[in-house]
């Protein structure tokens, strides 16, 4: 039997773009004053969180304690599909109800936790490794960060709440022809009575056989420059002329997929920004979850990845002595440790950098580059300590993040981070340019 | 952190880094210019007329003092010595000693370590000796900062009874000699301590305040942390230079800064300086605050930042290309600086073997 290994995550934003483009002032579409607080899909009496954050620390343990599914990975070990939607959704809820699902949300959407709190969040869940949300990753980031960021009064009120239901999307920037360089994507969209008619093809959409709404690119006016003709929309993925085909991708998973749009039709309200302003809505958006998701991921790698590694290096061997008796293992386990505590001091700076507002051009990348190359390094010890014994283990929990103790398939798996949003070489060009403001490279438009 | 603020460390990081780039620091700093920035006595409690600051203040001006790549007499000063000083039972000798620190008037030093074993500290350097005639003291320091320049010298021993305690002695003390220990790096100076027999008839033997072995231990990571800060400067100032250097060299009609080969070289560096400041900036935290459990801090960012530091100055002579290989450039003077550093007070090996001990 072939290795299927559950989905395991969405993954990491799209491209910070390419182009070291100065960042450009941002394009307000002057929204709606907002109503001081949404009716449905509020969160109902959401019980109220310290402020200090050793009481919210000890509050948020004890929560866990009580919430946090026993034996969740065994459960979503060989999980389907379907099984693994559920419990996700199960847990959104979870946290939803205990107003832990969205902290980073403005107060009056449901969110409006302070920064601080929002560290020592999941720093405990990370500590308790709880499951993480992975199926409304997109949904409570990227899509909610969109439209806070560049949406309508009226599309804030449709989709906030909803996603609050659950309502789970996706995205759909990457295509076949538009990687690493997402400006020449060719997806296009023609204006059509009072809407838009879209066709093209999208790639790398993670969970979109689960998603309910897609955050679309689409070409506009294919006579600009390549990043002024994109338009930015809100697709509901029912509508017909949408087809989502799974991609098997190398873990044997099939998380990622392809969105065939077929003279799909969008109507003009869906529209987010304006007209072929798409490209900066993009960039605005992107980096909008202000690095509170890699903090989160260093602390997963930081408790449960290194436990996992540290139990595996300890543990007997078949001769009876364990790999950690071994002085080079021990070297290099210590090597990771420390690499793993300066990640994890990276992400918190980022974050109270970005509170503060004093983040830099490149830091984003920084912290991208570095945690998805130690995961793939840290992954890759795990699979030499591991051993043969290691690549039998057929199957990892679905639920978890990038380090599961299935080393094999968490080793394969780290690619999800090294090529997706901004390859390793894209966030390397990234820090040179714009962090430490070498030339461009000479490119052809 | 109890004193000191971050608007005082940027104010100090700006009046040192100034005040380094005017002259050619890596030949040599005055000591009497040393002396009148008061950085001698930071951490020297303000009625022995010192700043009365902390470790976290004195890191700043070592992280400057490794961008310069600057050759001073501090590290035996006001890192071995003054934190000496400071661990001892607080009575008149120690006291006074400080305060002469403070003001420079007096040049002195700490040996503690013997030079020869992983630089962690297991082996005290000198031990005292009961003889018929009075107590001894016996025993030999290497790689002491600074030993042939100070006029006295701070020498970590065991008591007779086995006890590490601290005994000050003038250089000129009978029995003692002290042999200058030349390194490649020209930029620090080193001397070996070798006591025979050293009479202590009226030498005051100064004992630590707590626990003498933690005491020792925290000395040890104390010095091991400023040779992270130093490191941590000095890759900062090879970066900027091979950056600099990279966006106006052209090379096949366009600067090299535009090849990726070297723009992806320069972003690592980039990486590893913020990884390297993250784990300095916490080690320097801990030590500040006195913390108990500093030495995990400190091993890390010595392990981590001073392997990087060497990698950082390799990479700035590779990216310079034949220039930087020339005595001219100057690189070298940072690389020999980044692998001294590396090696002083434990290399990454021993204090990742350290770190290890944690796992089993």
């Amino acid at each position: 039997m072939a290795p299927r290994p559950a989905a395991t995550g969405a993954a990491p934003s799209e491209p910070a773009a390419p182009e070291p483009a100065a960042p450009e002032p941002a394009a307000p579409e002057p929204a709606a004053p907002e109503p001081a607080a949404p009716v449905a899909g509020a969160p109902v009496a959401a019980p109220a969180w310290p402020e200090d954050p050793a009481e919210f620390r000890a509050a948020v343990r004890d929560w866990c304690a009580g919430h946090v599914p026993a034996e969740w990975r065994r459960a979503q070990t060989g999980a389907s599909e379907e099984e693994f939607a559920a419990f996700q959704k199960d847990w959104f809820q979870q946290l939803r109800r205990a107003g832990l699902a969205v902290p980073h949300w403005p107060r009056e959407w449901g969110g409006g936790m302070s920064v601080a709190q929002q560290i020592v969040l999941y720093q405990e869940l990370a500590a308790r490794d709880a499951p993480r949300l992975v199926l409304a990753f997109v949904a409570i980031h990227h899509a909610a960060s969109t439209l806070l960021v560049a949406g309508t009064g009226e599309q804030r009120r449709r989709h906030l709440p909803a996603i609050l239901d659950g309502e789970i999307w996706v995205q759909g920037f990457s295509e076949p022809g538009a990687g690493s360089d997402l400006a020449a994507l060719r997806a296009t969209a023609r204006r059509e009575g009072d809407g838009y008619l879209v066709n093209g093809q999208k790639l790398w959409a993670s969970g979109a056989v689960h998603a309910d709404w897609c955050l679309l690119l689409a070409r506009t006016d294919p006579h600009a420059p390549k990043r002024r003709g994109i338009s930015y929309f809100l697709l509901d993925m029912r509508t017909p002329g949408v087809e989502v085909r799974p991609i098997r991708q190398a873990t044997g998973g099939s998380h990622f997929c392809e969105i065939f749009l077929d003279d799909v039709l969008i109507p003009a309200a869906n529209l987010v920004g304006p007209q072929d302003q798409g490209w900066r809505v993009a960039q605005e958006t992107l980096g909008a979850e202000r690095g509170m998701t890699m903090l989160e991921l260093a602390e997963r790698l930081g408790h449960a990845g290194f436990r996992w590694l540290a139990e595996a290096c300890a543990r007997p061997g078949p001769g009876g002595r364990s790999p950690i008796e071994d002085a080079l293992v021990q070297d290099r386990l210590a090597s990771l440790e420390t690499e793993i505590t300066g990640l994890r001091a990276l992400c918190r700076d980022l974050v109270e950098r970005h509170a503060a507002g004093r983040v830099g051009p490149a830091d984003a990348s920084i912290v991208k580059l570095y945690y998805s190359e130690l995961l793939q390094r840290t992954m890759d010890f795990g699979v030499e300590i591991a051993g043969p014994a290691g690549q039998t283990v057929l199957e990892k929990p679905a639920s978890s993040g990038w380090e599961s103790g299935a080393w094999v398939l968490d080793f394969i798996g780290s690619w999800e981070w090294t090529i997706p949003g901004g390859t390793s070489e894209i966030q390397r060009t990234i820090i040179g340019e714009r962090g430490l403001g070498l030339p461009r490279e000479p490119m052809g438009d | 952190m109890p004193a000191g603020t971050a608007d005082v460390r940027d104010e100090l990081r700006a009046v040192a880094r100034d005040l380094l780039a005017r002259g050619q620091a890596s030949d040599g700093v005055p000591w009497r210019q040393l002396a009148d920035s008061g950085w001698l006595g930071l951490e020297v409690p303000e009625e022995l007329d010192g700043a009365g600051v902390t470790f976290a203040e004195t890191a700043v001006v070592l992280e400057e003092l490794g961008r310069a790549a600057a050759s001073t007499g501090y590290l035996g000063a006001a890192v071995l010595a003054a934190g000496t000083l400071a661990a001892l039972e607080p009575d008149g000798e120690p006291d006074e000693l400080l305060r002469r620190t403070a003001s420079g008037t007096q040049v002195l030093t700490a040996a503690l370590v013997d030079g020869t074993d992983d630089g962690l500290g297991g082996a005290v350097p000198f031990r005292i000796e009961d003889r018929p005639a009075g107590p001894r003291l016996r025993g030999h320091a290497g790689f002491v900062p600074d030993a042939a320049e100070a006029g006295l010298l701070l020498l970590l021993a065991l008591d007779p009874a086995g006890t590490p305690v601290v005994v000050p002695l003038g250089a000129e003390a009978g029995g003692l000699t002290v042999i200058p220990q030349p390194v490649v790096d020209a930029t620090r100076r080193f001397g070996l301590v070798r006591a025979e027999a050293v009479t202590l008839d009226g030498v005051a033997v100064l004992r630590f305040g707590g626990d003498p072995r933690a005491a020792v231990r925290r000395l040890l990571d104390r010095a091991a942390v400023a040779m992270a800060c130093d490191s941590l400067g000095l890759a900062e100032a090879m970066l900027e230079a091979t950056v600099a250097h990279a966006r106006v060299r052209e090379q096949f009609g366009r600067p090299i800064g535009s090849f990726q080969a070297v723009k992806h070289a320069c972003a690592d560096l980039l990486v590893q300086a913020a990884v390297s400041r993250q784990l300095v900036r916490e080690a320097v935290r801990r030590m500040a605050e006195d913390d108990p459990e500093a030495g995990v801090a400190a091993s890390m960012a010595k392990s981590y930042a001073c392997a990087a530091a060497v990698q950082a100055a390799g990479t700035a002579m590779q990216l310079h290309g034949g220039m930087g290989y020339t005595w001219e450039s100057g690189i070298h003077v940072y690389l020999k600086r980044a692998t001294l550093n590396r090696s002083l007070f434990g290399s990454p090996a021993a204090h990742r073997r350290r770190l290890a001990r944690r796992y089993t």
